[in-house]
Protein backbone atom coordinates (compact mmCIF):
# COMPACT_ATOMS: atom_id res chain seq x y z
CA UNK A 1 0.00 0.00 0.00
CA UNK A 2 1.28 3.47 -0.88
CA UNK A 3 2.07 5.77 2.02
CA UNK A 4 0.55 9.23 2.09
CA UNK A 5 2.66 12.08 0.89
CA UNK A 6 2.39 15.50 2.51
CA UNK A 7 0.52 16.93 -0.47
CA UNK A 8 -1.96 14.15 -0.31
CA UNK A 9 -2.69 14.83 3.34
CA UNK A 10 -3.06 18.48 2.43
CA UNK A 11 -5.64 17.74 -0.21
CA UNK A 12 -7.54 15.60 2.25
CA UNK A 13 -8.43 18.72 4.16
CA UNK A 14 -9.38 20.82 1.18
CA UNK A 15 -12.94 19.91 0.42
CA UNK A 16 -15.26 16.98 0.26
CA UNK A 17 -14.80 16.39 -3.45
CA UNK A 18 -11.08 16.62 -3.07
CA UNK A 19 -11.29 14.20 -0.18
CA UNK A 20 -13.01 11.54 -2.20
CA UNK A 21 -10.50 12.05 -5.00
CA UNK A 22 -7.66 11.65 -2.55
CA UNK A 23 -9.15 8.50 -1.12
CA UNK A 24 -9.43 7.22 -4.65
CA UNK A 25 -5.78 8.09 -5.13
CA UNK A 26 -4.76 6.20 -2.04
CA UNK A 27 -6.95 3.16 -2.42
CA UNK A 28 -6.76 3.28 -6.18
CA UNK A 29 -9.78 3.83 -8.41
CA UNK A 30 -12.04 0.86 -8.86
CA UNK A 31 -11.03 -1.11 -11.93
CA UNK A 32 -14.23 -3.10 -12.00
CA UNK A 33 -17.56 -1.99 -10.60
CA UNK A 34 -20.26 -4.63 -10.63
CA UNK A 35 -23.50 -2.81 -10.01
CA UNK A 36 -26.53 -4.83 -8.98
CA UNK A 37 -26.04 -7.44 -11.69
CA UNK A 38 -28.56 -10.20 -12.40
CA UNK A 39 -27.98 -12.72 -15.19
CA UNK A 40 -30.79 -14.95 -16.45
CA UNK A 41 -30.82 -17.42 -19.32
CA UNK A 42 -33.71 -18.79 -21.30
CA UNK A 43 -33.87 -22.56 -20.94
CA UNK A 44 -36.34 -25.32 -21.80
CA UNK A 45 -37.93 -25.08 -18.35
CA UNK A 46 -38.41 -21.33 -18.43
CA UNK A 47 -36.00 -18.67 -17.28
CA UNK A 48 -32.96 -19.73 -15.27
CA UNK A 49 -31.37 -17.07 -13.09
CA UNK A 50 -27.69 -17.84 -12.53
CA UNK A 51 -26.68 -14.86 -10.39
CA UNK A 52 -28.85 -12.29 -8.68
CA UNK A 53 -28.26 -8.74 -7.41
CA UNK A 54 -24.51 -8.92 -7.21
CA UNK A 55 -22.60 -5.74 -6.43
CA UNK A 56 -18.85 -5.62 -6.00
CA UNK A 57 -16.05 -3.07 -6.35
CA UNK A 58 -12.64 -4.33 -7.36
CA UNK A 59 -9.74 -1.90 -6.97
CA UNK A 60 -6.99 -1.36 -9.47
CA UNK A 61 -4.12 -3.78 -8.90
CA UNK A 62 -6.16 -6.04 -6.68
CA UNK A 63 -6.30 -9.81 -7.01
CA UNK A 64 -9.78 -11.15 -6.30
CA UNK A 65 -10.96 -14.76 -6.40
CA UNK A 66 -14.49 -16.04 -6.85
CA UNK A 67 -15.00 -19.29 -5.05
CA UNK A 68 -18.02 -21.55 -4.69
CA UNK A 69 -19.47 -24.93 -5.53
CA UNK A 70 -20.00 -26.11 -9.08
CA UNK A 71 -22.89 -24.33 -10.73
CA UNK A 72 -22.85 -21.40 -8.34
CA UNK A 73 -22.47 -18.90 -11.16
CA UNK A 74 -18.76 -18.12 -10.72
CA UNK A 75 -18.13 -18.43 -14.42
CA UNK A 76 -21.30 -16.53 -15.26
CA UNK A 77 -20.13 -13.63 -13.11
CA UNK A 78 -16.72 -13.82 -14.78
CA UNK A 79 -18.26 -13.85 -18.26
CA UNK A 80 -20.28 -10.78 -17.35
CA UNK A 81 -17.06 -8.91 -16.60
CA UNK A 82 -15.43 -10.16 -19.80
CA UNK A 83 -18.49 -9.22 -21.81
CA UNK A 84 -19.28 -12.70 -23.09
CA UNK A 85 -22.61 -12.53 -21.20
CA UNK A 86 -24.81 -9.48 -21.00
CA UNK A 87 -26.51 -8.88 -17.66
CA UNK A 88 -30.31 -9.00 -17.69
CA UNK A 89 -30.28 -6.34 -15.03
CA UNK A 90 -27.63 -3.94 -13.73
CA UNK A 91 -24.29 -3.20 -15.34
CA UNK A 92 -20.58 -3.80 -15.10
CA UNK A 93 -18.17 -0.91 -15.42
CA UNK A 94 -14.62 -1.88 -16.30
CA UNK A 95 -11.86 0.74 -16.56
CA UNK A 96 -14.52 3.46 -16.49
CA UNK A 97 -16.60 2.10 -19.35
CA UNK A 98 -19.82 0.11 -19.28
CA UNK A 99 -19.07 -3.41 -20.51
CA UNK A 100 -20.94 -4.07 -23.75
CA UNK A 101 -18.82 -6.93 -25.07
CA UNK A 102 -15.33 -8.39 -24.91
CA UNK A 103 -12.52 -5.89 -25.37
CA UNK A 104 -8.72 -5.74 -25.37
CA UNK A 105 -8.69 -3.92 -22.00
CA UNK A 106 -9.68 -7.25 -20.41
CA UNK A 107 -7.45 -10.23 -21.17
CA UNK A 108 -8.99 -13.64 -20.68
CA UNK A 109 -7.37 -16.94 -19.80
CA UNK A 110 -9.85 -19.72 -20.44
CA UNK A 111 -10.26 -22.86 -18.38
CA UNK A 112 -9.26 -25.17 -21.23
CA UNK A 113 -6.49 -22.91 -22.59
CA UNK A 114 -8.42 -22.32 -25.86
CA UNK A 115 -5.36 -22.15 -28.06
CA UNK A 116 -6.05 -22.54 -31.75
CA UNK A 117 -4.61 -25.99 -32.55
CA UNK A 118 -3.65 -25.19 -36.16
CA UNK A 119 -1.55 -22.17 -35.21
CA UNK A 120 1.91 -22.39 -33.65
CA UNK A 121 2.55 -21.02 -30.18
CA UNK A 122 3.98 -17.89 -31.79
CA UNK A 123 1.03 -17.42 -34.16
CA UNK A 124 -1.50 -17.94 -31.38
CA UNK A 125 -0.10 -14.95 -29.53
CA UNK A 126 0.68 -12.94 -32.65
CA UNK A 127 -2.93 -13.06 -33.88
CA UNK A 128 -4.17 -11.75 -30.53
CA UNK A 129 -1.56 -8.96 -30.54
CA UNK A 130 -2.34 -8.16 -34.17
CA UNK A 131 -6.04 -7.77 -33.36
CA UNK A 132 -5.51 -5.63 -30.28
CA UNK A 133 -2.87 -3.18 -31.51
CA UNK A 134 -3.79 -1.54 -34.78
CA UNK A 135 -1.23 1.25 -34.91
CA UNK A 136 2.10 -0.45 -34.43
CA UNK A 137 4.40 -2.02 -36.99
CA UNK A 138 4.71 -5.71 -37.65
CA UNK A 139 8.21 -5.68 -36.21
CA UNK A 140 6.98 -4.26 -32.91
CA UNK A 141 4.22 -6.85 -32.76
CA UNK A 142 6.73 -9.65 -33.26
CA UNK A 143 8.89 -8.16 -30.51
CA UNK A 144 5.90 -8.09 -28.16
CA UNK A 145 5.17 -11.76 -28.83
CA UNK A 146 8.81 -12.61 -28.24
CA UNK A 147 8.96 -10.64 -24.99
CA UNK A 148 5.87 -12.33 -23.60
CA UNK A 149 6.93 -15.82 -24.61
CA UNK A 150 10.32 -15.26 -23.01
CA UNK A 151 8.54 -14.11 -19.86
CA UNK A 152 6.91 -17.54 -19.50
CA UNK A 153 10.10 -19.30 -20.65
CA UNK A 154 8.58 -20.74 -23.78
CA UNK A 155 10.45 -18.90 -26.51
CA UNK A 156 12.33 -22.02 -27.55
CA UNK A 157 8.96 -23.71 -28.19
CA UNK A 158 7.49 -20.85 -30.24
CA UNK A 159 7.35 -22.84 -33.49
CA UNK A 160 5.46 -25.78 -31.96
CA UNK A 161 1.78 -26.53 -32.33
CA UNK A 162 -0.22 -26.56 -29.06
CA UNK A 163 -0.85 -30.29 -29.48
CA UNK A 164 2.84 -30.89 -28.81
CA UNK A 165 2.84 -29.08 -25.45
CA UNK A 166 2.04 -30.31 -21.96
CA UNK A 167 -0.94 -28.91 -20.07
CA UNK A 168 1.23 -26.56 -18.02
CA UNK A 169 2.98 -25.25 -21.10
CA UNK A 170 -0.33 -24.67 -22.86
CA UNK A 171 -1.57 -22.71 -19.87
CA UNK A 172 1.60 -20.62 -19.89
CA UNK A 173 1.00 -19.83 -23.57
CA UNK A 174 -2.57 -18.83 -22.72
CA UNK A 175 -1.29 -16.57 -19.93
CA UNK A 176 1.37 -15.09 -22.20
CA UNK A 177 -1.34 -14.42 -24.77
CA UNK A 178 -3.49 -12.62 -22.21
CA UNK A 179 -0.48 -10.56 -20.99
CA UNK A 180 0.66 -9.79 -24.55
CA UNK A 181 -2.36 -7.62 -25.28
CA UNK A 182 -1.38 -5.69 -22.14
CA UNK A 183 -4.84 -5.53 -20.58
CA UNK A 184 -5.55 -3.49 -17.46
CA UNK A 185 -7.67 -6.35 -16.20
CA UNK A 186 -6.81 -10.02 -16.37
CA UNK A 187 -9.64 -12.52 -16.09
CA UNK A 188 -8.75 -16.11 -15.24
CA UNK A 189 -11.51 -18.71 -15.45
CA UNK A 190 -10.36 -21.74 -13.41
CA UNK A 191 -6.99 -21.33 -15.06
CA UNK A 192 -5.17 -24.09 -13.21
CA UNK A 193 -8.06 -26.50 -12.77
CA UNK A 194 -6.75 -29.06 -15.24
CA UNK A 195 -3.17 -29.09 -13.95
CA UNK A 196 -1.54 -31.48 -11.52
CA UNK A 197 -0.64 -30.17 -8.05
CA UNK A 198 3.07 -29.60 -8.75
CA UNK A 199 2.53 -27.77 -12.03
CA UNK A 200 -0.24 -25.79 -10.36
CA UNK A 201 2.09 -24.53 -7.61
CA UNK A 202 4.73 -23.37 -10.03
CA UNK A 203 2.08 -21.70 -12.18
CA UNK A 204 0.87 -19.71 -9.14
CA UNK A 205 4.37 -18.40 -8.65
CA UNK A 206 4.75 -17.65 -12.38
CA UNK A 207 1.53 -15.67 -12.33
CA UNK A 208 2.57 -13.60 -9.31
CA UNK A 209 5.98 -13.06 -10.90
CA UNK A 210 4.36 -11.62 -14.02
CA UNK A 211 2.09 -9.47 -11.87
CA UNK A 212 5.13 -8.15 -9.94
CA UNK A 213 7.09 -7.51 -13.15
CA UNK A 214 4.18 -5.35 -14.20
CA UNK A 215 4.47 -3.35 -10.92
CA UNK A 216 1.28 -4.91 -9.56
CA UNK A 217 -0.80 -2.62 -11.72
CA UNK A 218 -2.93 -5.22 -13.39
CA UNK A 219 -6.19 -6.14 -11.72
CA UNK A 220 -6.64 -9.89 -11.63
CA UNK A 221 -9.98 -11.62 -11.20
CA UNK A 222 -9.92 -15.38 -10.90
CA UNK A 223 -12.50 -18.14 -10.67
CA UNK A 224 -11.43 -21.16 -8.68
CA UNK A 225 -12.70 -23.90 -6.41
CA UNK A 226 -9.36 -24.41 -4.73
CA UNK A 227 -9.20 -22.75 -1.29
CA UNK A 228 -5.38 -22.86 -0.99
CA UNK A 229 -4.99 -21.34 -4.44
CA UNK A 230 -7.47 -18.59 -3.64
CA UNK A 231 -5.70 -17.65 -0.40
CA UNK A 232 -2.18 -17.80 -1.81
CA UNK A 233 -2.97 -15.52 -4.74
CA UNK A 234 -5.72 -13.16 -3.66
CA UNK A 235 -6.24 -9.98 -1.69
CA UNK A 236 -9.91 -10.82 -1.29
CA UNK A 237 -11.87 -14.02 -1.72
CA UNK A 238 -15.51 -13.68 -2.74
CA UNK A 239 -17.57 -16.67 -1.62
CA UNK A 240 -20.72 -17.27 -3.64
CA UNK A 241 -23.88 -19.05 -2.48
CA UNK A 242 -25.08 -22.13 -4.27
CA UNK A 243 -27.18 -21.47 -7.36
CA UNK A 244 -29.61 -20.92 -8.85
CA UNK A 245 -29.91 -17.18 -8.32
CA UNK A 246 -26.73 -17.15 -6.29
CA UNK A 247 -25.57 -14.09 -4.42
CA UNK A 248 -22.42 -13.13 -2.56
CA UNK A 249 -22.28 -15.08 0.70
CA UNK A 250 -19.29 -13.34 2.16
CA UNK A 251 -16.15 -11.49 1.17
CA UNK A 252 -13.05 -12.66 3.02
CA UNK A 253 -10.04 -10.34 3.22
CA UNK A 254 -6.68 -12.06 2.87
CA UNK A 255 -4.42 -9.66 4.74
CA UNK A 256 -1.25 -11.71 4.36
CA UNK A 257 1.83 -9.78 3.44
CA UNK A 258 3.37 -10.03 -0.01
CA UNK A 259 5.58 -11.50 -1.28
CA UNK A 260 4.09 -14.69 0.05
CA UNK A 261 6.10 -17.84 0.40
CA UNK A 262 4.26 -20.96 -0.65
CA UNK A 263 6.02 -23.13 1.92
CA UNK A 264 5.94 -20.79 4.92
CA UNK A 265 2.50 -19.34 4.43
CA UNK A 266 0.68 -22.54 5.43
CA UNK A 267 2.15 -22.30 8.94
CA UNK A 268 1.05 -18.71 9.36
CA UNK A 269 -1.78 -18.62 11.96
CA UNK A 270 -3.51 -15.92 9.92
CA UNK A 271 -3.47 -18.24 6.92
CA UNK A 272 -4.97 -21.07 8.96
CA UNK A 273 -7.67 -18.79 10.28
CA UNK A 274 -8.65 -17.69 6.77
CA UNK A 275 -8.48 -21.25 5.53
CA UNK A 276 -10.82 -22.43 8.29
CA UNK A 277 -13.20 -19.59 7.68
CA UNK A 278 -13.43 -20.38 3.96
CA UNK A 279 -13.81 -24.07 4.63
CA UNK A 280 -16.69 -23.35 7.01
CA UNK A 281 -18.34 -21.12 4.45
CA UNK A 282 -18.06 -23.73 1.72
CA UNK A 283 -18.72 -26.97 3.56
CA UNK A 284 -21.64 -27.50 5.93
CA UNK A 285 -20.90 -30.99 7.12
CA UNK A 286 -17.43 -32.23 7.90
CA UNK A 287 -18.30 -35.81 8.71
CA UNK A 288 -21.01 -38.29 7.95
CA UNK A 289 -23.78 -37.89 10.50
CA UNK A 290 -23.94 -40.71 13.04
CA UNK A 291 -27.42 -42.13 13.22
CA UNK B 1 15.21 -41.43 -42.17
CA UNK B 2 12.09 -43.48 -42.75
CA UNK B 3 12.42 -46.67 -44.73
CA UNK B 4 10.35 -46.38 -47.89
CA UNK B 5 10.08 -50.12 -48.37
CA UNK B 6 8.97 -51.75 -45.15
CA UNK B 7 7.03 -54.89 -44.37
CA UNK B 8 3.73 -52.98 -44.34
CA UNK B 9 4.09 -51.75 -47.91
CA UNK B 10 5.14 -55.24 -48.98
CA UNK B 11 1.88 -56.59 -47.57
CA UNK B 12 -0.08 -53.84 -49.34
CA UNK B 13 1.47 -54.81 -52.66
CA UNK B 14 0.79 -58.51 -52.08
CA UNK B 15 -2.85 -57.87 -51.21
CA UNK B 16 -3.26 -55.59 -54.23
CA UNK B 17 -1.76 -58.22 -56.53
CA UNK B 18 -4.00 -60.89 -55.01
CA UNK B 19 -7.03 -58.71 -55.55
CA UNK B 20 -6.14 -58.15 -59.22
CA UNK B 21 -5.65 -61.88 -59.75
CA UNK B 22 -9.11 -62.61 -58.29
CA UNK B 23 -10.63 -59.98 -60.57
CA UNK B 24 -8.84 -61.56 -63.56
CA UNK B 25 -10.13 -65.02 -62.64
CA UNK B 26 -13.74 -63.86 -62.29
CA UNK B 27 -13.42 -62.05 -65.58
CA UNK B 28 -12.03 -65.17 -67.30
CA UNK B 29 -14.85 -67.24 -65.79
CA UNK B 30 -17.50 -64.85 -67.10
CA UNK B 31 -15.83 -64.97 -70.49
CA UNK B 32 -15.96 -68.77 -70.53
CA UNK B 33 -19.60 -68.89 -69.38
CA UNK B 34 -20.70 -66.43 -72.07
CA UNK B 35 -18.75 -68.46 -74.67
CA UNK B 36 -16.34 -65.64 -75.48
CA UNK B 37 -19.14 -63.17 -76.18
CA UNK B 38 -17.46 -61.12 -73.49
CA UNK B 39 -13.74 -61.14 -74.27
CA UNK B 40 -11.37 -62.52 -71.66
CA UNK B 41 -8.41 -60.73 -70.07
CA UNK B 42 -5.82 -62.01 -72.55
CA UNK B 43 -7.87 -61.02 -75.58
CA UNK B 44 -8.44 -57.59 -74.05
CA UNK B 45 -4.76 -57.24 -73.24
CA UNK B 46 -3.88 -57.51 -76.96
CA UNK B 47 -6.27 -54.70 -77.84
CA UNK B 48 -5.07 -52.71 -74.85
CA UNK B 49 -1.44 -52.85 -75.96
CA UNK B 50 -2.49 -51.71 -79.41
CA UNK B 51 -4.42 -48.79 -77.96
CA UNK B 52 -1.52 -47.68 -75.81
CA UNK B 53 1.11 -47.80 -78.56
CA UNK B 54 -0.33 -44.60 -80.07
CA UNK B 55 -2.52 -43.08 -77.33
CA UNK B 56 -2.49 -39.54 -78.73
CA UNK B 57 -3.29 -39.96 -82.45
CA UNK B 58 -5.96 -37.73 -83.93
CA UNK B 59 -7.71 -38.72 -87.17
CA UNK B 60 -10.54 -36.23 -87.16
CA UNK B 61 -13.47 -35.75 -84.77
CA UNK B 62 -14.62 -39.39 -84.56
CA UNK B 63 -11.28 -41.15 -84.35
CA UNK B 64 -8.97 -40.08 -81.56
CA UNK B 65 -6.46 -41.92 -79.37
CA UNK B 66 -7.44 -43.09 -75.88
CA UNK B 67 -5.01 -40.58 -74.34
CA UNK B 68 -6.78 -37.71 -76.07
CA UNK B 69 -10.17 -38.98 -74.94
CA UNK B 70 -8.98 -39.27 -71.37
CA UNK B 71 -7.48 -35.78 -71.41
CA UNK B 72 -10.67 -34.16 -72.65
CA UNK B 73 -12.68 -36.03 -69.99
CA UNK B 74 -10.32 -34.99 -67.23
CA UNK B 75 -10.41 -31.41 -68.44
CA UNK B 76 -14.23 -31.37 -68.33
CA UNK B 77 -14.27 -32.92 -64.88
CA UNK B 78 -11.74 -30.37 -63.70
CA UNK B 79 -13.79 -27.43 -65.01
CA UNK B 80 -17.14 -28.76 -63.78
CA UNK B 81 -15.79 -29.77 -60.39
CA UNK B 82 -13.95 -26.43 -60.08
CA UNK B 83 -17.08 -24.39 -60.78
CA UNK B 84 -19.09 -26.62 -58.43
CA UNK B 85 -16.59 -26.14 -55.62
CA UNK B 86 -16.48 -22.38 -56.15
CA UNK B 87 -20.24 -22.34 -55.61
CA UNK B 88 -20.38 -24.98 -52.87
CA UNK B 89 -17.65 -23.76 -50.50
CA UNK B 90 -18.83 -20.14 -50.05
CA UNK B 91 -22.47 -21.24 -49.90
CA UNK B 92 -21.54 -23.92 -47.36
CA UNK B 93 -19.73 -21.33 -45.24
CA UNK B 94 -22.80 -19.07 -45.32
CA UNK B 95 -25.16 -21.92 -44.44
CA UNK B 96 -22.88 -23.18 -41.68
CA UNK B 97 -22.43 -19.75 -40.10
CA UNK B 98 -26.09 -18.90 -39.76
CA UNK B 99 -28.96 -21.05 -38.55
CA UNK B 100 -31.32 -18.83 -40.52
CA UNK B 101 -29.52 -19.47 -43.81
CA UNK B 102 -29.24 -23.19 -43.00
CA UNK B 103 -32.99 -23.51 -42.52
CA UNK B 104 -33.66 -21.39 -45.60
CA UNK B 105 -31.38 -23.30 -48.00
CA UNK B 106 -31.49 -26.82 -46.60
CA UNK B 107 -34.79 -27.83 -48.28
CA UNK B 108 -33.40 -26.74 -51.67
CA UNK B 109 -30.34 -28.92 -51.09
CA UNK B 110 -32.46 -31.87 -50.02
CA UNK B 111 -34.68 -31.63 -53.10
CA UNK B 112 -31.98 -31.10 -55.73
CA UNK B 113 -29.32 -33.44 -54.34
CA UNK B 114 -30.94 -36.78 -55.31
CA UNK B 115 -31.69 -35.70 -58.90
CA UNK B 116 -29.93 -37.88 -61.48
CA UNK B 117 -27.34 -36.15 -63.68
CA UNK B 118 -29.17 -37.37 -66.78
CA UNK B 119 -32.29 -35.48 -65.74
CA UNK B 120 -30.31 -32.24 -65.72
CA UNK B 121 -28.89 -32.77 -69.20
CA UNK B 122 -31.78 -31.33 -71.27
CA UNK B 123 -31.81 -28.22 -69.08
CA UNK B 124 -28.08 -27.86 -69.69
CA UNK B 125 -28.59 -28.18 -73.44
CA UNK B 126 -31.30 -25.55 -73.31
CA UNK B 127 -29.20 -23.16 -71.26
CA UNK B 128 -25.89 -23.52 -73.09
CA UNK B 129 -27.12 -24.44 -76.60
CA UNK B 130 -24.16 -26.82 -76.81
CA UNK B 131 -23.39 -30.33 -75.66
CA UNK B 132 -20.00 -29.37 -74.21
CA UNK B 133 -21.56 -26.75 -71.94
CA UNK B 134 -24.30 -29.16 -70.91
CA UNK B 135 -21.80 -31.82 -69.85
CA UNK B 136 -19.92 -29.37 -67.65
CA UNK B 137 -23.24 -28.12 -66.29
CA UNK B 138 -24.35 -31.58 -65.14
CA UNK B 139 -20.96 -32.25 -63.54
CA UNK B 140 -21.17 -28.96 -61.69
CA UNK B 141 -24.70 -29.42 -60.43
CA UNK B 142 -24.33 -33.03 -59.33
CA UNK B 143 -20.87 -32.78 -57.78
CA UNK B 144 -21.38 -29.69 -55.65
CA UNK B 145 -23.63 -31.30 -53.01
CA UNK B 146 -21.11 -33.30 -50.95
CA UNK B 147 -18.81 -30.27 -50.75
CA UNK B 148 -21.72 -28.02 -49.81
CA UNK B 149 -23.03 -30.35 -47.12
CA UNK B 150 -19.62 -31.11 -45.62
CA UNK B 151 -18.56 -27.46 -45.63
CA UNK B 152 -21.74 -26.34 -43.91
CA UNK B 153 -21.40 -29.15 -41.38
CA UNK B 154 -17.75 -28.23 -40.68
CA UNK B 155 -18.52 -24.55 -40.23
CA UNK B 156 -21.57 -25.16 -38.05
CA UNK B 157 -19.58 -27.45 -35.73
CA UNK B 158 -16.83 -24.95 -34.81
CA UNK B 159 -16.48 -25.35 -31.01
CA UNK B 160 -17.58 -22.46 -28.81
CA UNK B 161 -14.04 -22.34 -27.36
CA UNK B 162 -12.55 -21.35 -30.69
CA UNK B 163 -15.28 -18.79 -31.29
CA UNK B 164 -14.63 -17.35 -27.82
CA UNK B 165 -10.97 -16.80 -28.68
CA UNK B 166 -12.03 -14.70 -31.65
CA UNK B 167 -14.48 -12.76 -29.48
CA UNK B 168 -12.18 -12.25 -26.50
CA UNK B 169 -9.25 -10.98 -28.54
CA UNK B 170 -11.37 -8.94 -30.92
CA UNK B 171 -10.60 -10.76 -34.17
CA UNK B 172 -11.86 -8.92 -37.24
CA UNK B 173 -14.31 -10.72 -39.57
CA UNK B 174 -11.46 -11.48 -41.98
CA UNK B 175 -9.19 -12.78 -39.24
CA UNK B 176 -12.00 -14.96 -37.89
CA UNK B 177 -12.52 -16.36 -41.38
CA UNK B 178 -8.86 -17.05 -42.14
CA UNK B 179 -7.59 -18.06 -38.69
CA UNK B 180 -10.55 -19.89 -37.15
CA UNK B 181 -13.37 -20.74 -39.55
CA UNK B 182 -11.39 -21.99 -42.57
CA UNK B 183 -8.66 -23.87 -40.67
CA UNK B 184 -11.25 -25.63 -38.53
CA UNK B 185 -13.50 -26.60 -41.43
CA UNK B 186 -10.74 -27.40 -43.93
CA UNK B 187 -10.62 -31.16 -43.17
CA UNK B 188 -14.41 -31.29 -43.62
CA UNK B 189 -14.22 -29.28 -46.84
CA UNK B 190 -11.57 -31.60 -48.24
CA UNK B 191 -13.66 -34.67 -47.34
CA UNK B 192 -16.49 -33.04 -49.27
CA UNK B 193 -14.23 -32.33 -52.24
CA UNK B 194 -13.05 -35.93 -52.22
CA UNK B 195 -16.63 -37.22 -52.42
CA UNK B 196 -17.44 -34.60 -55.04
CA UNK B 197 -14.61 -35.50 -57.38
CA UNK B 198 -15.75 -39.13 -57.18
CA UNK B 199 -19.24 -38.13 -58.27
CA UNK B 200 -17.89 -35.85 -60.99
CA UNK B 201 -15.87 -38.72 -62.43
CA UNK B 202 -18.92 -41.02 -62.40
CA UNK B 203 -21.09 -38.41 -64.07
CA UNK B 204 -18.61 -37.60 -66.85
CA UNK B 205 -19.09 -41.00 -68.53
CA UNK B 206 -22.88 -40.66 -68.63
CA UNK B 207 -22.59 -37.05 -69.75
CA UNK B 208 -20.23 -37.81 -72.60
CA UNK B 209 -22.34 -40.74 -73.79
CA UNK B 210 -25.18 -38.27 -74.25
CA UNK B 211 -23.17 -35.38 -75.61
CA UNK B 212 -20.82 -37.27 -77.93
CA UNK B 213 -17.83 -35.68 -79.63
CA UNK B 214 -14.95 -36.68 -77.38
CA UNK B 215 -14.05 -38.08 -73.99
CA UNK B 216 -13.90 -41.47 -72.35
CA UNK B 217 -17.70 -41.79 -72.16
CA UNK B 218 -18.00 -41.05 -75.85
CA UNK B 219 -15.25 -43.63 -76.46
CA UNK B 220 -17.28 -46.33 -74.67
CA UNK B 221 -20.35 -45.53 -76.71
CA UNK B 222 -18.38 -45.33 -79.95
CA UNK B 223 -16.75 -48.72 -79.23
CA UNK B 224 -20.19 -50.21 -78.61
CA UNK B 225 -21.33 -48.92 -82.00
CA UNK B 226 -18.19 -50.42 -83.52
CA UNK B 227 -18.87 -53.64 -81.57
CA UNK B 228 -15.42 -53.65 -80.00
CA UNK B 229 -16.09 -55.06 -76.55
CA UNK B 230 -12.37 -55.26 -75.83
CA UNK B 231 -12.12 -51.49 -76.12
CA UNK B 232 -15.07 -51.06 -73.76
CA UNK B 233 -13.40 -53.31 -71.20
CA UNK B 234 -10.14 -51.38 -71.50
CA UNK B 235 -12.09 -48.14 -71.06
CA UNK B 236 -13.80 -49.53 -67.94
CA UNK B 237 -10.42 -50.40 -66.43
CA UNK B 238 -9.07 -46.96 -67.27
CA UNK B 239 -12.11 -45.24 -65.75
CA UNK B 240 -11.70 -47.31 -62.58
CA UNK B 241 -7.97 -46.65 -62.31
CA UNK B 242 -8.28 -42.91 -62.89
CA UNK B 243 -11.09 -42.76 -60.32
CA UNK B 244 -8.86 -44.53 -57.82
CA UNK B 245 -5.97 -42.14 -58.52
CA UNK B 246 -8.20 -39.08 -58.10
CA UNK B 247 -9.39 -40.45 -54.76
CA UNK B 248 -5.83 -41.17 -53.63
CA UNK B 249 -4.81 -37.64 -54.62
CA UNK B 250 -7.47 -36.16 -52.35
CA UNK B 251 -6.53 -38.62 -49.65
CA UNK B 252 -3.01 -37.16 -49.70
CA UNK B 253 -4.39 -33.61 -49.58
CA UNK B 254 -6.67 -34.61 -46.70
CA UNK B 255 -3.73 -35.90 -44.67
CA UNK B 256 -1.69 -32.80 -45.40
CA UNK B 257 -4.37 -30.56 -43.89
CA UNK B 258 -5.43 -32.68 -40.94
CA UNK B 259 -4.19 -30.58 -37.99
CA UNK B 260 -5.80 -32.98 -35.52
CA UNK B 261 -3.15 -35.66 -35.93
CA UNK B 262 -0.18 -33.30 -35.86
Amino acid sequence: MKSLSLEEIQTLNDSEIETSKAIEKILGPSAIKIDNVTVSFKSKNGIYTAIKDISLDIKKGEIVSFIGHSGCGKSTLMNTISGMNTPSHGEVIANGNVVKGPGPDRGIVFQNYSLLPWLTVFQNIYEAVDSSFKNISKKEKIEMVEKNLKMVNLWEHHHKLPGHLSGGMKQRVAIARAFAINPKILLLDEPFGALDALTKSSMHIELLKLWNLDHREKTIVMVTHDIEEAIFLSDRVVVLNNGPASTIKEIVEVNLERPRNKKDIVHDPKYMEIHDKLLNLLIDKFSIADY
Amino acid sequence: MKKIFNIQSLYSILFFTGSIIILGLIWQLVSIITEKEIPGPLQTWVVCKEMFTTPFYDNGPNDKGIGNQLMSSLWRVFIGFGIGSLIAIPLGVIMGSSKFMMRLFDPIVQILRPVSPLAWFPLGLLAFKAAAGATIFIITITSLWPTLINTSFGVSSIPQDHKNVGKAFGFSKLKYLTKILIPYSLPHIITGLRLSIGIAWMVIVAGEMLSGGSGIGFFVWDSWNGLSLEKILVAILIIGTVGLLLDKLFNVVQHAFAWENK
